[in-house]
């Protein structure tokens, strides 16, 4: 079907104009401040090349940052992804209690990043403290005060809060599911696992695209959260990519080198997640 | 191929937009002859009420001065925030400067201050970290100091005297006499020491070693490279303050959870430590908590062996500037409120005691005109008996003191570090830095 | 299901919801004492269950105002995106053509990029086309929020059978018509899902609206709740009340639309 350029143009024309403006523009300045040593103040500003982009992988806390970010990305892209769904399928039982629950469980998410990472400390901090002086358990103690700590801090305040977040698209996903398709394997004897395995699973496929891709991305950008469970500390041990960036351009004033490394750190994230989004894409179910 | 020319065609509309949203520069709205606008942009949430009300005031006596108070609330970083309202245009007239290195990032964009009448009242050895080429880019926020802040009742009953503590040892001593008497007492730990807030061991621990290396901020500043002569007395100082600190899994590594909330709202405020090392601020989230035990604090000297064992450091820690960019009206209008609001008698008054400041000025003599809170007071007896020493962290290289030394700290602790190799590192990174 | 597994369900259902809970149960007890108790003793139960710290927080925040403030940007911005995002998702899921599909690619690739990478560029932008107000805002969330939202209306439009659209077609609608009387409607619970996805971020959002309307008389919730937050004093018990009193609104708006959703999905309307 042959549509006119006129409509293509009035139906997307609106929100690709704001998206150019707020991000597309944006982003290009970036990109080129990424070649110059401006430092975010000085009107002048001087062309340096390649120069930020080579001083990039010298910059040790940046390729540490990298790592600690892809380790956690995997840990919480896992764990989320598992709560969620497992949550969905919970709440789109027909239980009494589904709709009080689908509220607790997006209620995380009411809370801001920042303010839910302080909360969170309080409960690393002093709930655990006080659980394992009571019951003894020394692994409780001590939270936060080095990197294991801190990561799985960081994993379980994401899985915590995106785990409801990831509900909500699950369910929607879940939903649209034709429930004669459902009832008919009930009747050809399907048990609970196999209607989950055989229709639910092949026919969220889609959800399954956009969560992966969200939990990803979300993991990989995350710095609010970051910023108030640990600080990145101890010792930047728990720094990830993206406050790497922001204290490169805001603490050291090295706004090109900042815009280097976040123009390089798009383009990896870009690769693994676009791959991501063909591979799942291509085994998602047509209907 | 269509598709990319297309392309090409969109992708130089926007770049031509983008350098023509970008290039324009800043603007500014013309104010109409008789009105004045001001607008102040500061970062110091406990100073947001009396800033608002001093500014009120202000207004009250110059009806044509119109001020506007931009605070920055915490979570959010000053700087950041002060680049983006530079870029967007909406540049405020009066802003904070932290120092030497603020100054020379931001210098194209400050009012040379050195004609103003709060000048010659500045008190000696302040407005270097603001001069450049003889110039005065910064007026002094408030004087601050830290040190050993003590416990004076915990002290008494353990029978210390408190004044006789100017050396280590003496230090030392009087933690292990705490140490012995600790259940007695109720304490948890003689000492609660934060080593999550790189801010308290990078910088102002550190400080303690650095300013006996460096007479002053400027040298400091301008070093390419370091000593560390007195490692072996800041070394003491971090040993002590682990080996007695409250640790909260009872290992040294679990120092690095401790943060100021914990060290001073929780531990000390509420007579679980003895001692702490804080500055003069710690006194009101002290008496937020039990205003009885914030009555009855005081000042430990912090004791660096081999050198000055009786003093603590005080200093500026943060400055006012003014933005070269505004008119001339409005840049009079705003070096005239700074001035009012540290040399004129209903100025002063304010500063003490509604910004509970201690004064960065002379002049502030009157009885009335004292500060109100024990560590204040106490930070001027020290001045008057010359028992201090500068702040020199403020001429560390960006970033250094936090997240190289302070983080260096919490691997030593973590038992992840030498003390060598710490000392190493921190030469290294420091002649890096300054290369 | 019979009857057993249905109540082995229910029994795991309360306990996760029991765990999720687990954290609110920190800030709504906390929210009701001192500072000292706080600090004091936090996992207790406070001593007196008094409203001072709300009437508090209330006056403090200037809470009518803030919230005022909130619920125009939010329902404002979510209008919007939900507007230009489905016509936009649906148009380019169903034109099949490389400039489309590039596009697309765009929203989607945008959604990697960290905010901080672009904040400053950004501020310039919008604040040489004097946009750092309110309007601006909206604006500004339009732009952000049409990634994800055109991410979810495309998975979501692919499902819908071109079928209806060419039926519609044939009984002479034109594109927006089709669009507004055929698809729109089934793009309900998707709609939903969105509107509720923005409105948590929308409404906790702190630094993008820190930048552009930081300004007595247009601060949000989230911006005025941070002056609890000082340099070095935090007013917990203050935040914790302020944040109770911010999130009720929410947490009712979500509890409706999650029953919308339920009802629009059973009333069968789908396919």
């Amino acid at each position: 079907m042959k549509r006119s350029k006129l409509a293509f143009w009035g139906f997307v024309g609106p929100s690709l104009f704001a998206f150019s403006l707020v991000v597309i523009i944006p982003l290009l300045v970036g990109i080129y401040y990424s070649f110059t040593d401006w430092n975010g103040i000085r009107s002048q500003v001087n062309f340096v090349g390649l120069t930020n982009y080579l001083d990039i992988f010298k910059d040790e806390g940046f390729v540490q940052a990298f790592i600690f970010t892809t380790k956690f990305t995997i840990a919480s892209v896992i764990s989320i992804n598992i709560m969620g769904f497992s949550l969905a399928l919970l709440v789109t039982r027909k239980l009494k209690i589904s709709n009080a629950l689908r509220t607790i469980f997006f209620m995380p998410n009411l809370i801001g990043g920042l303010i839910l990472g302080f909360i969170w400390q309080f409960i690393f901090t002093k709930g655990f403290a006080t659980l394992g002086e009571l019951t003894g358990q020394r692994w409780l103690l001590g939270w936060l005060s080095n990197q294991e700590t801190g990561f799985w801090g960081m994993v379980i305040l994401m899985a915590w809060q995106m785990s409801g977040y990831l509900m909500v698209i699950y369910v929607a996903a879940i939903q649209n599911i034709p429930k004669e398709l459902v009832e008919a394997a009930q009747i050809d004897g399907a048990n609970a696992w196999e209607r989950t395995k055989h229709i639910i699973f092949p026919l969220v496929r889609p959800a399954f695209t956009v969560s992966l891709f969200l939990t990803l991305s979300n993991s990989f950008k995350l710095y609010d959260q970051n910023l108030s469970l640990t600080g990145g500390g101890p010792a930047n041990s728990t720094q990830m990519i993206a406050m790497n960036i922001y204290n490169t351009a805001f603490k050291f004033n090295e706004m090109g080198v900042a815009q280097a490394k976040a123009v390089v750190f798009f383009l990896v994230i870009g690769v693994i997640t676009i791959s991501q989004v063909y591979i799942t894409k291509k085994s998602e179910v047509e209907m | 191929m269509k598709l990319k020319g297309k392309l090409l065609l969109i992708l130089s509309l926007l770049i031509v937009s983008a350098l023509m949203l970008v290039g324009c520069g800043s603007k500014e709205s013309k104010q109409a002859a008789d009105q004045v606008t001001v607008d102040i942009f500061q970062f110091k949430v406990e100073a947001k009420d009396a800033l608002e009300s001093a500014v009120a005031e202000y207004m009250k006596e110059n009806p044509n001065v119109k001020i506007n108070v931009q605070t920055v609330g915490g979570g959010d970083d000053y700087g950041a925030a002060l680049k983006s309202k530079f870029a967007s245009g909406q540049e405020p007239a009066i802003m904070n400067m932290g120092g030497m290195q603020d100054v020379k990032d931001w210098i194209e964009k400050l009012e040379d201050l050195s004609d103003q009448p709060w000048v010659d009242k500045a008190f000696n050895g302040t407005l270097e970290a603001v001069t450049a080429d003889g110039k005065i880019y910064g007026m002094p926020f408030a004087q601050e100091g830290y040190g050993f802040i003590y416990n004076k009742s915990i002290f008494e009953k353990a029978g210390i005297d408190a004044d006789s503590i100017k050396s280590f040892d003496a230090l030392q001593a009087a933690v292990k006499k705490l140490d012995a008497k600790k259940d007695e007492l109720g304490l948890k730990a003689v000492i609660s020491f934060p080593a999550k807030e790189t801010w308290v061991t990078g910088l102002h621990l550190s400080n303690a070693a650095f300013a006996n290396e460096f007479s002053d901020v400027v040298e400091a500043f301008n070093a390419k490279t370091i000593d560390f002569k007195y490692a072996d007395a800041f070394k003491k100082l971090i040993d002590l303050q682990a080996n007695y600190g409250y640790k909260p899994d009872g290992t040294k590594g679990s120092l690095n959870a401790v943060d100021y909330s914990t060290q001073v709202e929780e531990l000390f405020a509420l007579e679980q430590v003895a001692i702490t090392q804080q500055g003069n601020w710690a006194y009101g989230s002290i008496a937020g908590i039990d205003e009885e035990v914030a009555k009855n604090i005081g000042f430990l000297p912090i004791p660096v062996v081999g050198a000055k064992e009786d003093s603590i450091p005080v200093g500026i820690p943060m400055y006012w500037a003014v933005n070269n960019g505004k008119d001339e009206s409005v840049k009079d209008a705003a070096k005239d409120f700074l001035n009012w609001l540290y040399t004129s008698e209903k100025g002063k008054q304010m500063i003490i005691h509604d910004f509970k400041f201690i004064p960065p000025f002379k002049g502030y003599e009157g009885e009335n005109l004292e500060p109100t809170d024990p560590l204040a007071r106490d930070i001027l007896k020290y001045s008057n008996q010359d028992r201090t020493m500068p702040w020199v962290f403020m001429g560390y290289p960006t970033g250094w003191g936090m997240d190289k030394l302070g983080a260096d700290i919490q691997s030593y602790l973590a038992g992840d570090l030498s003390w060598n190799q710490l000392v190493e590192n921190a030469k290294t990174t420091w002649a890096e830095s300054r290369k | 299901m019979n009857k057993g597994n249905k109540v082995i369900l229910r029994i795991i259902g309360i306990l996760t919801g029991l765990l999720f809970l687990s954290p609110f149960y920190i800030v709504v007890i906390n929210a009701f004492k001192t500072k000292k108790e706080l600090f004091m003793d936090t996992l207790g139960l406070p001593n007196s269950f008094s409203f001072d710290n709300f009437v508090e927080a209330w006056k403090r925040l200037d809470f009518l105002s803030v919230f005022f403030n909130s619920l125009i940007i939010t329902v404002g911005s979510i209008v919007f995106i939900i507007i230009f995002s489905s016509m936009a998702a649906w148009m380019l899921q169903r034109t099949k053509s490389k400039l489309s599909n590039l596009i697309f690619f765009g929203y989607i690739a945008a959604m990697l990029i960290p905010f901080q990478a672009v904040m400053l560029p950004l501020v310039r932008v919008m604040g040489n086309l004097n946009l750092l107000n309110i309007p601006g805002l909206m604006f500004m969330y339009v732009g952000f929020g049409s990634s994800l939202s055109i991410f979810l209306y495309h998975g979501f439009v692919k499902g819908i059978p071109t079928a209806l659209d060419e039926a519609a077609t044939i009984d002479g609608c034109n594109s927006w018509q089709t669009f507004w009387h055929i698809i729109f409607p089934i793009l309900k619970p998707i709609t939903i899902t969105v509107a509720i996805l923005n409105t948590v971020w929308i409404w906790n959002d702190f630094l993008l609206p820190s930048l552009v309307i930081n300004r007595p008389g247009t601060r949000t919730i989230p911006l005025a709740t941070f002056f609890f937050f000082g340099e070095y004093t935090k007013q917990w018990h203050l935040a914790l009340a302020g944040l109770g009193l911010a999130i009720i609104p929410v947490i009712i708006f979500y509890f409706f639309a999650q029953k919308h959703i339920i009802e629009s999905v059973t009333a069968g309307s789908v396919k």
